[in-house]
């Protein structure tokens, strides 16, 4: 008896696996228990999304689903609240369907829920509007707070009625899922590295005359500068400047501070992946690499990963996570600049506008630091950029605009620009 | 006055805590009971040896030897590991058998070879160790007895039975809310008869004074969640339910007394795997193919799926009494029925319930055999038949690939696992309430899926502890295995609850795409006529491992032994009466 005794444990070896399987089983329950219980509510989530003012974007209960009653509203926010056939992945009604829906582990589902998120529907209509049909992508934050107020991506659908055939990329949200050439936006980016690695930045002067010899092959400039300090560089945009930075930097310089500036970095916004941006490292001391300093050769930026720099870089040098679901993540602070850059290169964005931009004729009433680019594409046109911040303490705004083959970023972008902050400070 | 859907939502509400702590109330009382309490041996007879020392004599069958794992230790060189067996049956007769020992067995100074007579006062020889056979006095076992605890001394199984019956009101009270109007009374009358049916069994345990109810607690318990199941499923058939529920607990009460006997039980195992075999080809010739395995029978408006009481007969043949677990050919020829059966319904292309057997039949070798040898050959062996059997179906070899990607089609391969964990984690801890879950309504779900089913309905507290309340039984049976009258009963206890464990596994976690999903039972839980039966079956198996004192009725008391209750002698009627002239017959 003994012998069988001792051999009846045996079948307890069932029992440890069938303990060990459900531990499995709840680790998998609570990690995705939220998306597996409102699967199959389809892509219409029972509950409500309202704007950071209240305004109802999305409504689902058993009498059906209604958008917002307005057409161009429903236009602006489609990236950010999605569609019911799933097609914008980065949408709320994908991205936040278990809150939603209510989902806890605890209670599981309930009857939907009602979501705020921090945007300002309306400053989305104006970006939508300002944009005028052409593509693109435009974003607003508070740097303060990370709060983004707005953000648009076009083209655009209705999704109370769907297109049949809807344009390219309309699918996409351009300022979290597509990367674009950066062009002189991304002398930002060197001159964080410039300033931290050439101790005598400030003391120097560049020499231009419109164009310059590296290895061999032309860097062509925007124009003839002629003796500039680094200040006058940066308003001028000047190529043959940041190219010679460049190359005295380094490729590996130039990757790291992309890299520790989140500009080729993974990001997330609320849990919801964002594409990394690019920079291919050229050989040391080849034009490429000159390019690569002044945001063209292989540069590829994600405006969401821009407009947190350029936060950051208003914000002292620290960024709060930007995020779309409001407060709670303020003790997310990330440092990534150290504030003595952060401020130089602050007043130099503010130096821009006042000395290269149009000042006060550019945006009256607003004291804003920005620098725009005029990215080539390849094709003879360029993307028009324009990222800054508002140096106004109750209205603490970050904000990048793409404007897509729409040529200079001053003519086209800073006009964008202007309409969203004006529309911001009067809310 | 509270407008009624109102009124409604209280009444979820409450119920919906407080359903989760009685059940969890419920098993952990069972638990206590079964696990925690003291648990003495019986002691049937003594090995007296020279110097007076009195080896106790706790099973019916016992093997001497000097080896640590023999029931009589004899510290002597010259005695073998494994020495002889020590055997005794229903009516109290001993027989010695040698077992290949190298000094030889003697009784009286002759040597002896198998299954001879042995009686009290006989001197036994080992090589050279003498020892003399004495048999528990009638005065002296009675005291024995009396030490003993008995079950139910300090958890009351009328006061379990009790909570689990407020469980199955409050159950019924959710129902009344919840399900439609035309078949709110056949639910309320199904647990209704659900109750009448536990009290009763408990009634008939108390009146043939048996206080462990534990065992049977644990199985109203996870039938209430079968009914629940029904009830949410297909309310039309409760009465159905009901109906399979009490024949399966009429035969549980017919095969407890039929191993009582252990005589007759070695009688007819042979016949057992004659039957098996039998069911098993007549399926195979005439079985209809439902859901991809054909194992069903149809007999006019009902249907059975006869490989469920194969399981019983199954681990009837394969448990064996421990004489004849040192025959080699023994263990053989149930290798060879093992094979059969798996092959069979692999051939039906039920390869959930080929699996379920397979892993029975491992336990059931290494019980016999106690080599992993033996186990690791048969692992082999099937991994290869395994294969062929994927190769060969490609409806098993599609469910095999899906395993692990079933969110990766959803509305195909991945349909019902898919379903069932979006169900389950929808209903949360605490459930969405009995009928208002929405799973029900996808195939097979109140059979393959009834975890994900209990989950959503009853929430994933309930759940858990249903399948706790299975290990609970498991490692009761285990816990017993050391007091265990024959190894037949012990073997055949561990197999049940073995079988019972890998049939839930394959269910629960097949359903959640954690194994492959091959649409076995749930014990007790799924719906299924033949499946209820089965397990009711294989419940009385492990009642057999309980030798508890007064606890279970498939152990029968000695009948040299009179019957008593508490302080006072009573008859007790029955075949276990009159033990003098038995003696005198002799």
């Amino acid at each position: 008896m003994k012998k069988v005794k001792n051999r009846a444990w045996s079948s307890l070896i069932i029992a440890l696996a069938l303990v060990a399987l459900l531990a499995v089983y709840l680790v998998k329950l609570a990690d995705n228990g939220g998306a597996w219980a409102t699967y199959f509510n389809g892509g219409t989530p029972a509950g409500t999304i309202i704007d950071r003012n209240g305004v109802t974007l999305y409504s689902s209960d058993e009498n059906g689903v209604s958008y917002s009653a307005d057409a161009t509203t429903r236009l602006a926010c489609y990236h950010l609240i999605g569609d019911a056939n799933g097609n914008v992945r980065t949408g709320a009604l994908r991205q936040f369907r278990d809150m939603l829906s209510g989902y806890s582990f605890i209670n599981g589902t309930s009857s939907g829920k009602t979501l705020q998120i921090t945007v300002d529907s309306s400053l989305n209509a104006v970006a939508y509007n300002a944009l005028a049909g052409r593509n693109g992508a435009v974003m607003l934050m508070d740097y303060t707070t990370g709060e983004i107020l707005c953000m648009v991506s076009t083209p655009a659908d209705d999704p109370q009625n769907p297109s049949e055939s809807p344009a390219d990329g309309t699918y996409i949200n351009k300022c979290l899922s597509a990367s674009f050439v950066p062009g002189s936006v991304f002398k930002l980016v060197t001159l964080a590295a410039a300033i931290e690695n050439i101790p005598d930045l400030f003391e120097r002067t560049f020499w231009c005359e419109g164009s310059s010899v590296v290895g061999g092959a032309v860097l062509n400039c925007t124009g003839s500068h002629g003796n500039q300090t680094i200040e006058q560089a940066l308003a001028n945009s000047c190529n043959c400047a940041f190219g010679a930075i460049a190359l005295e930097l380094g490729a590996d310089t130039i990757a790291e501070y992309a890299e520790k500036l989140g500009l080729t970095q993974e990001l997330s916004l609320d849990g919801m992946t964002v594409t990394a941006g690019s920079f291919d490292k050229a050989e040391e001391g080849s034009i490429g690499l000159a390019w690569s300093g002044i945001g063209q050769y292989n540069d590829m930026v994600v405006p969401y990963a821009l407009v947190r720099y350029v936060a950051a870089i208003a914000n002292g040098g620290s960024v709060y996570e930007p995020n779309l679901l409001g407060h709670g993540n303020l003790d997310r602070e990330s440092e990534i600049l150290s504030a003595d850059t952060a401020s130089r290169i602050a007043e130099m964005m503010n130096y821009n506008v006042q000395n290269a931009y149009g000042g006060q004729w550019t945006f009256p009433g607003l004291n804003v630091s920005a620098k725009t680019g005029t990215a080539e594409v390849g094709d003879g046109t360029s993307h028009a950029w324009m990222t800054g911040f508002l140096n106004d303490p109750t209205h603490p705004y970050a904000f990048v605009v793409l404007v897509e083959n729409a040529g200079g970023g001053l003519t086209n972008a800073a006009p964008i620009v202007n309409q969203l902050l004006q529309a911001a400070i009067a809310e | 006055m509270p407008d009624i859907s109102e009124l409604i939502g209280y009444i979820i509400g409450a119920t919906r805590y407080l359903m989760p702590l009685l059940a969890l109330w419920v098993v952990a009382r069972c638990v206590r009971s079964m696990l925690r309490e003291r648990y003495e041996p019986e002691t049937w007879a003594y090995l007296v040896d020279l110097n007076g020392e009195r080896h106790p004599v706790n099973h019916w069958e016992c093997i001497i030897g000097r080896s640590r794992s023999a029931d009589v230790e004899l510290d002597s060189p010259s005695v073998s590991r494994v020495h002889a067996s020590l055997q005794r049956d229903g009516d109290g007769y001993w027989t010695l058998s040698d077992l290949r020992s190298k000094g030889g067995t003697f009784i009286n100074g002759n040597e002896i070879d198998v299954l001879e007579d042995v009686r009290d006062g006989d001197v036994l020889e080992f090589a050279d160790e003498e020892l003399v056979f004495q048999e528990v006095s009638r005065d002296e076992r009675e005291w024995l007895e009396r030490r003993r605890t008995a079950p139910g001394r300090f958890v009351g199984p009328g006061v379990t039975l009790l909570i689990l019956t407020l469980f199955q009101a409050f159950l019924t009270l959710e129902f009344t809310v919840t399900a439609s109007e035309e078949y709110v009374l056949s639910v309320c009358l199904g647990f209704l008869a659900l109750i009448v049916l536990e009290w009763f069994c408990y009634l008939v345990m108390r009146s043939v004074r048996r206080t462990g109810f534990e065992p049977e607690t644990i199985a109203f318990f996870l039938s209430t969640l079968g009914m629940e199941v029904c009830a949410s499923s297909t309310p039309d058939e409760m009465f159905r339910q009901v109906l399979f529920l009490i024949i399966g607990v009429a035969l549980f009460f017919f095969l407890g007394w039929w191993l009582r006997d252990l005589r007759r039980v070695k009688a007819v195992r042979w016949l057992a795997a004659l039957a098996a075999m039998g069911l098993l080809a007549i399926t195979v010739v005439l079985g209809e193919v439902r859901g991809g395995a054909g194992n069903w029978l149809n007999f006019g408006s009902f249907t059975i799926q006869p490989s469920e009481l194969v399981k019983v007969l199954y681990i009837y043949t394969g448990a064996a009494t421990l004489d004849r677990l040192f025959t080699r050919r023994n263990l053989f020829g149930f290798i060879v029925f093992a094979a059969i059966c798996v092959c069979a319904l692999a051939l039906m292309g039920d390869f959930g319930t080929a699996l379920v057997f397979f892993a029975t039949f491992l336990v059931i070798a290494f019980m016999r055999s106690g080599s992993f040898a033996t186990v690791f050959l048969a692992v082999g062996g099937a991994a290869m038949a395994g294969f062929l059997v994927l190769s060969a179906r490609p409806y098993v070899a599609q469910r095999f690939a899906t395993w692990g990607h079933a969110w990766e089609d959803v509305w195909d391969s991945g349909y019902q696992q898919t379903h069932a964990m979006s169900a389950a984690a929808s209903g949360g801890l605490f459930g969405r309430g009995a009928g208002e879950g929405s799973l029900v309504n996808i195939t097979a779900a109140d059979t393959d899926m009834v975890f994900a089913v209990l989950s959503e309905e009853l929430g994933l507290i309930i759940a858990v502890i249903a399948m706790f309340a299975v290990i609970a039984l498991a490692l009761f049976t285990v816990r017993n295995a050391a007091r265990g009258r024959s190894t037949f009963y012990v073997i055949a206890g561990c197999a049940a609850v073995s079988m019972m464990m890998v049939q839930m596994g394959l269910n629960i976690f097949g359903s959640l795409d954690i194994l492959p999903f091959t649409g076995v039972t749930f014990p007790f839980v799924s719906k299924g006529g033949t499946s209820i039966i089965a397990c009711w079956m294989l419940l009385a198996f492990i009642k057999a491992t309980d030798t508890r004192r007064d606890a279970s009725f498939v152990v029968s008391r000695d009948p040299k032994t009179p019957d008593y209750e508490d302080e006072e002698y009573e008859d007790y009627g029955g075949e276990d009466d009159e033990p003098e002239e038995t003696e005198a017959a002799r």
